[in-house]
């Protein structure tokens, strides 16, 4: 439960070059950042609840700010009956924490050996830690990869053992800050798949931060989209998909040159160069085997790429009805 | 089960350092090289003197002082550097979602460090001094040497961590870092036994806690009693008291203000 929450930073200002830093010496001046704006949601027991936005949008100020790192600047959050800021190591017993940019495993260590530890840290029984082990290894795939030295893992196996190591202590909630990043499709789809999977199996609930629409898309019934620290939406993943990723993009290369007033029905054109058209349609008014298939027919295909709307264009679209 | 915590991250850290027992073994030649530049220099020093003593201690004593006082300098973790780093690029962030006192997190690392730099030292300075002016001082003193070299330790770490948390304020601390070590060469008694003091200056070190991080269980070492040990400890705890509470008051104030860097 989070309720106008509100983080506001002061960074020093420094105008540009030699002068400006002796400025800056003499007369500091201070830029108030606001990184959560009036934040307020709920969040179900078990819930998988996405939270995306672009970078900068407040998405790990505001997870920092629900695990008791950060105190926020105003408003108040309730994380599984505790007040994050006030009880933090209470609370952290109950959550498990998976920061795709920082790596709590070991580096220089097998995986196994960060199991233990952090087994000790949360208090746990040794035959439950051994238990427990086990059963994650077999669920995550990770058992050949435990006896390894994490440096020598591969980004993807990693991963998997990071968010395994995160459940370790059967936590109730789980906050995964932009875990696929830097990961290849697969990797992504077995991280999903598992993670999915556990939070049937245990209940566990599920805060996804990521600026990957499709994580979301795969794990999540819930979304909320933020930009500059402020909600711009916040309903199901499939009201989500139904409204606003209604388009897609296509970009096409022919063996051939392009004519220049090339145009096919019921698609858009955003750019047509000597070999190559870029379009975009309505998948509501025209199917993508259409499109395919006539833009087969209209020369001899060297590549099709096919693509979502990025977030940035959700987001603006989001705003331009906001205004209309 | 609650230091049960704190044990095992001791223990990793020992492992962690295992990892790279070459990289051990080649940071330990160091010491063979201090001890014979300080050879050296000592024999001269005393030859040209004319006398067996200086300052009431002889060239085997002054090697030994010095092999102890180099182990302790050259084994201490690099702490402050550690918490800094964690403050400025925000990783501190990430250290705190974990249920245990941070700053209890620090001193398990620390010392996990500091035991296998601490073994590797002794073997290859203990080794290099025997060969050069022979056999180490009385046995028996060993185990209150080491007691004082765990209690040194402390008063270490709690400088260190200030340092380190001083990155709350100031962000860059290196200045400070370099302070320090330049006051525990000069007035703790790393470059030179603070016996060799003029009495005024031994006044004045005696009153900073330099002199029991360094100086006094090097000291023991050499002329072991159980004076100077119970002397020397009661001084100890006193700073460790004194540090390890501007520790805990600097630390809840500084996360409060903690601004994580970096997003």
């Amino acid at each position: 439960m989070v309720n106008g929450l509100k983080k506001t930073f002061q960074t020093k200002r420094k105008a540009a070059g030699l002068s400006g830093s002796l400025r800056a010496l003499v007369h500091p001046q201070y830029q108030q950042v606001e990184a959560v704006r009036d934040l307020s949601f709920h969040m179900e027991n078990g819930e998988l609840l996405g939270f995306i936005g672009p970078n900068g949008a407040g998405k790990s100020t505001t997870i920092k700010i629900l695990t008791g790192i950060l105190y926020p600047t105003s408003g108040e959050a309730e994380v599984l009956g505790f007040t994050p800021w006030r009880q933090r190591r209470q609370l952290a017993y109950k959550i498990g924490t998976v920061f795709g940019q920082r790596p709590q495993l070991w580096y220089h260590l097998p995986a196994i050996d960060t199991f233990y530890l952090f087994g000790k840290i949360y208090e746990l029984e040794d035959h439950f830690i051994r238990q427990r082990i086990s059963f994650l290894a077999e669920a995550f795939e990770i058992q050949d990869l435990l006896e390894t030295p994490v440096r020598k893992l591969s980004l993807g196996q990693r991963m998997r053992c990071e968010v395994a190591a995160s459940l370790l202590h059967q936590p109730r909630l789980l906050l995964l800050d932009e875990p696929s990043i830097g990961l290849d499709v697969v990797a992504k789809q077995r991280i999903r798949d598992t993670v999915k999977r556990m939070s049937e199996l245990e209940g566990v609930g599920v805060l996804l931060t990521s600026h990957d629409a499709g994580d979301i898309e795969a794990l999540c019934r819930n979304v909320i989209i933020i930009n500059h620290g402020q909600i711009v939406f916040q309903d199901k993943v499939s009201n989500l998909k139904r409204r606003y990723l209604t388009s897609k993009l296509v970009e096409v290369r022919y063996a051939q040159e392009v004519s220049p007033t090339f145009h096919l029905e019921g698609t858009e054109n955003l750019k047509i160069g000597r070999y190559g058209v870029k379009l975009r349609f309505d998948t509501r008014q025209t199917p993508v085997e259409g499109v395919i298939s006539r833009l087969a027919e209209a020369g001899s295909l060297v590549d099709v790429t096919i693509s979502d709307p990025t977030l940035e264009e959700v987001i603006r679209t989001i705003y331009n009805e906001q205004e209309a | 089960m609650r230091s049960g915590k704190y044990w095992a991250i001791f223990k990793t850290q020992v492992a962690n350092r295992m990892a790279y027992s070459g990289d051990l073994a080649a940071h330990s030649l160091t010491i063979v090289m201090f001890m014979w530049i300080f050879m050296q220099l000592w024999r001269t020093t005393y030859s040209v003197s004319g006398s067996d003593t200086l300052a009431g201690l002889t060239l085997h004593h002054t090697l030994w002082y010095l092999m102890l006082a180099e182990t302790i300098m050259l084994s201490k973790p690099r702490l402050s550097r550690g918490i800094s780093q964690a403050v400025k690029d925000g990783s501190i962030a990430y250290l705190l979602n974990k249920p245990y006192d941070f700053l209890l997190y620090q001193l398990s690392l620390g010392l996990g460090d500091s035991l296998m730099n601490t073994l590797f030292n002794l073997l290859a300075g203990g080794i290099t001094v025997w060969l050069l002016v022979g056999p180490p001082p009385e046995m028996w003193g060993w185990p209150f040497t080491l007691a004082a070299m765990v209690l040194a330790w402390l008063i270490d770490f709690c400088v260190n961590a200030l340092i380190g948390l001083a990155a709350f304020v100031t962000e860059e601390v290196s200045a400070f870092e370099w302070i320090y070590s330049k006051f525990l060469l000069l007035l703790g008694g790393v470059l030179i036994p603070l016996d060799f003091f003029p009495g005024w200056l031994q006044q004045i070190t005696s009153s900073l806690p330099f002199a029991y991080t360094i100086y006094g269980p090097a000291r023991l070492f050499i002329e072991p009693s159980l004076d100077r040990f119970l002397s020397l400890v009661a001084v100890q705890i006193l700073w460790i008291l004194l540090l390890g509470t501007l520790v805990t008051l600097s630390y809840r104030k500084g996360l409060s203000r903690l601004a994580v860097n970096g997003g």
